[in-house]
């Protein structure tokens, strides 16, 4: 009967603000946008080491040590670490683990791995820093 | 069929390198942040003594390779995501175009990013 | 007596292009859904309103429709969840409309079929040898997504197929991933290029809307991303081992 459409179907368009309607919504622009401040540190990283190499090494201390550097470094650090989190949450949706007869839980790998993340960091530091 | 076929192949590589990405952006990004924008600047531990990260570069090889890997994979994953983030609020019509700006970002940033590095790291500038 | 106030997106296009409310009262009982609603309007108030229902007990996935503002069965929404506000109802998002409720499932339809839900077999054995037998952690790992009953909402869920009608979308993934996941299948071959094309899975950014709309309990983000690693695996193999590599 398709071929005999004497009135036309209405199409709505999906309107740029969709994700606002819901919270889960929200919460996944949020989430994905944490891209953003990823991207902007490695790139602000990158420049800075442009500086050294076509100044001197003090060139690139001094961006790390410009306030403005600061603030951004800390807003990034935030959104960073809420990549981190969603990142270990969505591990956990994807990628459930089997022990016997339990299945893990979103939560549980959240914790997991922030754990594991905590451990990491402080191996970072001690092997490249401290030793 | 075949060309679509190849573009799809390449897609689901890319993909999973930006899922490594992501792996590197959240263990390691958060650290390298805390070193380099916080814990230097601030005078905070481990940064109290005399030592600043531009040691992660000079001291060892593999402070080298950990800031290799962290800012290449974290801009990698940053750009790769926020391409599609993009997208999904309203400048669909503009995809390929923002995809195109995205890899170019992505490539010269870690040609960049490799070659500042082993200017800089005097073990490897001396080969 | 108690009466709700229901609010119903109406597009009539042999009377005009433009969609336009229109808002009835029902008695109001505390066992209602939407659907008994609708019926309501539909016999005593306004004989026009158009909708789509079967089963009324939530199977047979015909009567879907945005709630609120939520893709849902009505005839599994319940009026008391909305008590004393007016319920708007929408035609199920992302689909064109037809009329008042009904939306044109056409493409939904195509890409079911497109992705070839039916076992397929390198070579059949004669039934003298018997059934194709499979354990029970064999069922386990395909059986969410066996309980799929094509209602749509997942669809009318996922933003992604919203701005993008090209997207293979949740429910057609999770029942290619149903058939992928079957021990008794051996149809990767045919499948995979299917679901791991540009407007396969690649498009899907995990917002996971669909599973949680989902009736069923089927779990759509999970398939698609499950299905995105065996596709990320197989091109790295198909790089490495270009010859098959059995």
């Amino acid at each position: 009967m398709t071929e005999n459409k004497s009135f036309p179907e209405l199409r709505r368009k999906l309107n740029p603000g969709w994700w606002t309607a819901n919270r889960h919504y929200v919460q996944y622009m949020a989430r994905e946008w944490t891209s953003l401040f990823v991207a902007l540190f490695s790139l602000v990283y990158i420049y800075g080491l442009s500086l050294w190499v076509t100044g001197s090494r003090s060139a690139f201390l001094n961006l790390l040590k410009n306030p403005a550097t600061i603030a951004f470094s800390f807003i990034a650090l935030v959104f960073t670490l809420y990549h981190a989190v969603t990142w270990f949450y969505l591990l956990g949706q994807v990628v459930p683990i089997k022990i016997g007869k339990t299945t893990s839980k979103p939560w549980q790998a959240l914790v997991a791995n922030l754990i594991l993340m905590l451990i990491v960091s402080y191996l970072v530091i001690w092997l490249l820093v401290l030793r | 069929m075949r060309e679509t076929h190849k573009v799809a192949r390449l897609h689901a590589i890319l993909w999973g390198i930006f899922s490594l990405g992501g792996m590197i952006a959240a263990f390691l990004l958060p650290v390298m942040i805390y070193l380099t924008g916080i814990a230097y600047p601030l005078g905070l531990w481990p940064f109290n003594g005399s030592r600043d990260p531009s040691f992660l570069i000079t001291g060892t090889l593999l402070g080298m390779l950990f800031v290799f890997v962290t800012v290449a994979g974290s801009l990698f994953h940053g750009i790769f995501r926020f391409q599609s983030a993009l997208t999904e609020v309203g400048l669909l019509r503009l995809k390929r175009g923002l995809e195109a700006v995205g890899y170019l970002i992505i490539f010269v940033g870690i040609v960049l990013l490799a070659y500042y590095l082993l200017v800089l790291n005097p073990r490897l500038a001396a080969l | 007596m108690d009466t709700a106030t229901i609010r119903v997106t109406r597009y009539r296009p042999e009377k005009g292009p433009e969609p336009f409310f229109q808002e009835y009262k029902v008695p109001y009982r505390n066992d209602m859904v939407v659907l008994d609603a609708l019926n309501y309007i539909k016999a005593n108030l306004d004989g026009t309103l158009t909708y789509r229902w079967s089963c009324r007990m939530g199977v047979c996935g015909s009567c879907g429709a945005s709630v609120d503002g939520t893709p849902k069965l009505t005839c599994a929404s319940f009026l008391h969840e909305f008590k004393g506000r007016t319920i708007t109802i929408d035609p199920l998002p992302n689909f064109p409309v037809v009329k008042d409720l009904v939306v044109n499932m056409e493409d939904f339809m195509e890409k079911l079929v497109r992705i070839k839900p039916w076992i397929i077999r390198e070579k059949e054995t004669p039934p003298e040898q018997g059934e194709y037998k499979q354990s029970a952690e064999e069922l386990e790992r395909y059986q969410q997504f066996s309980s799929c009953i094509n209602c749509m909402l997942c669809y009318s869920a996922c933003p992604i197929y919203g701005l993008n009608e090209k997207f293979l979308g949740p429910a057609a993934t999770a029942l290619a991933y149903r058939y992928i996941e079957d021990s008794r299948d051996q149809g990767r071959n045919v499948r995979f290029p299917i679901v791991h094309e540009m407007e396969g899975v690649w498009e899907c950014t995990l917002v996971g809307e669909c599973s949680v709309v989902c009736p069923k309990g089927v779990d759509p983000m999970l398939a698609i991303q499950k299905t995105k690693i065996l596709g990320a695996t197989n091109a790295i193999r198909s790089i490495l081992m270009p010859r098959g590599g059995r």
